[in-house]
């Protein structure tokens, strides 16, 4: 199945930008890492929810992680991602502990929990990219 | 004056729209609608609310304060909880009356749930908006560019994994659906009186978000409801036998901004919000009469039982299976249709179900219900709880 390239791009602000520009200029997952205790955490926070540090950055993990559960939409609002229907949009926990959600080209059918997967990202805007994830 | 939070004020009033699909009314004459039908069931009028908490959007408490005519509003709170808000707001209006802030409070709750959220041919759009507060950013920032913009897509990354986790059946889902569609023929307001559904219906029905089919959906309508709370005190003096608050509780999952990174995907806020109710309420999961459960979907409900203690995780199943759920059943549930199939209302439709349930007045009336739980939930897992009882 072709990727779309017509979907929805959003014009992220604050730390979520900070998150994609960090994705954009390194070519790869970044996830956000505490400076004082190393925690990775996923979505951006101000501060880690273990040791109450702002003090943070934006980091590339080794893009290795595994399915920890799925949305198989067999519709969706949006007209670039509904031609694919149904798909599935995986939750997928990294090595490094945070889970995100990520597209992939697998069909629902093949996909299974557990699963090891690899991550990319893929640039759709100055300010966004999207991240995949599909089996290595 | 001061008096007890628990107990201490009940809903002397209720009012309720039709729940249509489409139509001619303004979303600010549905919320009134349903405001001046509750005052005037309590047996008041606009002098005596002294404190507002309006719908999360659509319009402010300035507002409705100025078109009922309300002279002195001493306080008013906004709550944004999505659907387990109208539920989570008896708890703060509770808190004021026995502070004595204010004595007397009208919540409603209204909106263009068909006409406004997306373009239909016979719709009446508005340009007013409802308050998406913590959802609007996660949305827009972190699914919606998955193509994943609807709750049915949103919930169904933790229901799906409820399902996988305890290997939930259809058949549990369905009789959620089949139950509140059953119950829904004996409502005069219910969107869905005069179309039941049958089991080969339900399953004929096309996925929309796995393992949310059609019918696992609730059903988006044109609505508004509105309670009037006052102290016991005045409650007592008023015209209808009072429902009296014994006990609520709101309860939020960790994160409650975005579900992808919760530690466990099914600890939402509903199973920290059911036991402090109990506790508060002084009451046991047994005591129980009648439930009216948020369900915006049939899985929500199931997980909901478990969380109150009704079944063990992952065997809601076999409470459902059991006609506990049924009007003739233990615990009657969702007597007016529920969301599924009276009509989506954020849940004030089944406290205003639950008030009357405790009157006598109910359509599908359970007969001598006595105590009633009330569930709310909403935004991306947000819970909240609401037991009341009958004045002893």
């Amino acid at each position: 199945m072709s990727r779309p390239t017509k979907t929805y791009v959003p014009s992220p602000e604050w730390i979520v930008l900070d998150w994609h520009h960090a994705c954009i200029e390194t070519d790869a997952l970044c996830i956000q890492q505490c400076d004082k205790c190393g925690r990775w955490r996923h979505p951006p926070r101000r501060c880690c929810p273990d040791c109450f540090s702002d003090s943070y950055e934006f980091r590339p993990v080794a893009g290795t992680g595994s399915v920890r559960s799925l949305a198989v939409s067999h519709r969706s609002l949006d007209p670039g991602w509904n031609e694919r229907a149904p798909y599935a949009v995986l939750l997928v926990e990294l090595d490094e502990g945070p889970s995100v959600l990520a597209a992939t080209d697998l069909c629902p059918a093949e996909i299974e929990i557990g699963q090891p997967v690899d991550l990319t990202t893929e640039r759709r805007s100055d300010d966004f990219s999207l991240v995949w994830a599909n089996p290595r | 004056m001061t008096s007890d939070v628990w107990g201490g004020c009940a809903i002397v009033g209720v009012g309720e729209t039709d729940y249509v699909r489409g139509g001619d009314r303004h979303v600010c004459d549905l919320i009134l609608d349903a405001a001046i039908e509750a005052i005037s069931d309590a047996g008041l009028t606009p002098a005596h609310i002294d404190g507002i908490i309006p719908p999360p959007g659509y319009m402010s408490t300035e507002e409705i304060a100025a078109h009922l005519g309300v002279p002195d509003v001493a306080y008013h709170a906004s709550i944004l909880m999505g659907g387990a808000s109208p539920t989570a707001s008896l708890q703060t209006a509770a808190m004021a009356i026995a502070a004595g802030v204010a004595d007397t409070f009208l919540i409603c709750m209204g909106w263009n749930g068909y006409s406004a959220l997306r373009p239909k041919p016979d719709a009446r759009p508005t340009k007013r908006t409802m308050n998406l507060g913590p959802m609007g950013e996660t949305v827009r920032n972190l699914y919606a560019p998955y193509g994943l913009m609807s709750a049915a897509q949103h919930y169904s990354l933790y229901l799906r994994h409820y399902v996988e986790r305890y290997g939930v059946p259809e058949d549990a889902a369905a009789a959620v659906a089949l139950t509140c569609r059953d119950h829904a023929q004996l409502n005069r307001k219910a969107l869905m009186r005069g179309r039941p559904l049958t089991r080969d219906e339900y399953d004929a029905a096309p996925f929309i978000a796995e393992p949310l089919r059609k019918f696992d959906c609730c059903v988006e309508t044109d609505c508004a409801t509105a309670i009037v709370v006052t102290s016991i005190e005045r409650a007592r003096d008023l015209p209808h036998p009072p429902a009296v608050y014994l006990g609520g509780a709101e309860g939020h999952p960790q994160p409650a901004d975005e579900i992808a990174n919760r530690p466990d995907l099914l600890e939402l806020g509903i199973h920290r919000a059911a036991p402090r109710a109990f506790a508060r309420a002084g009451i046991a999961p047994t005591d129980v009469d009648v439930l009216e459960i948020y369900d915006c979907f049939t899985y929500v409900v199931l997980l909901q039982l478990e969380a109150l203690g009704y079944a063990e995780p992952g065997d809601a199943a076999s409470f459902v299976a059991d006609g506990n759920i049924g009007l003739e059943g233990r615990y009657p549930m969702n007597t007016h249709g529920g969301l599924l199939s009276q009509g989506h209302c954020w849940g004030l439709n089944h406290v205003v179900e639950a008030t009357r349930q405790l009157r006598g007045t109910a359509d599908a009336q359970v007969p001598d219900a006595e105590v009633a739980l009330v569930t709310g939930y909403g935004d991306l897992g947000d819970g909240s709880v609401a037991i009341l009882g009958k004045d002893r």
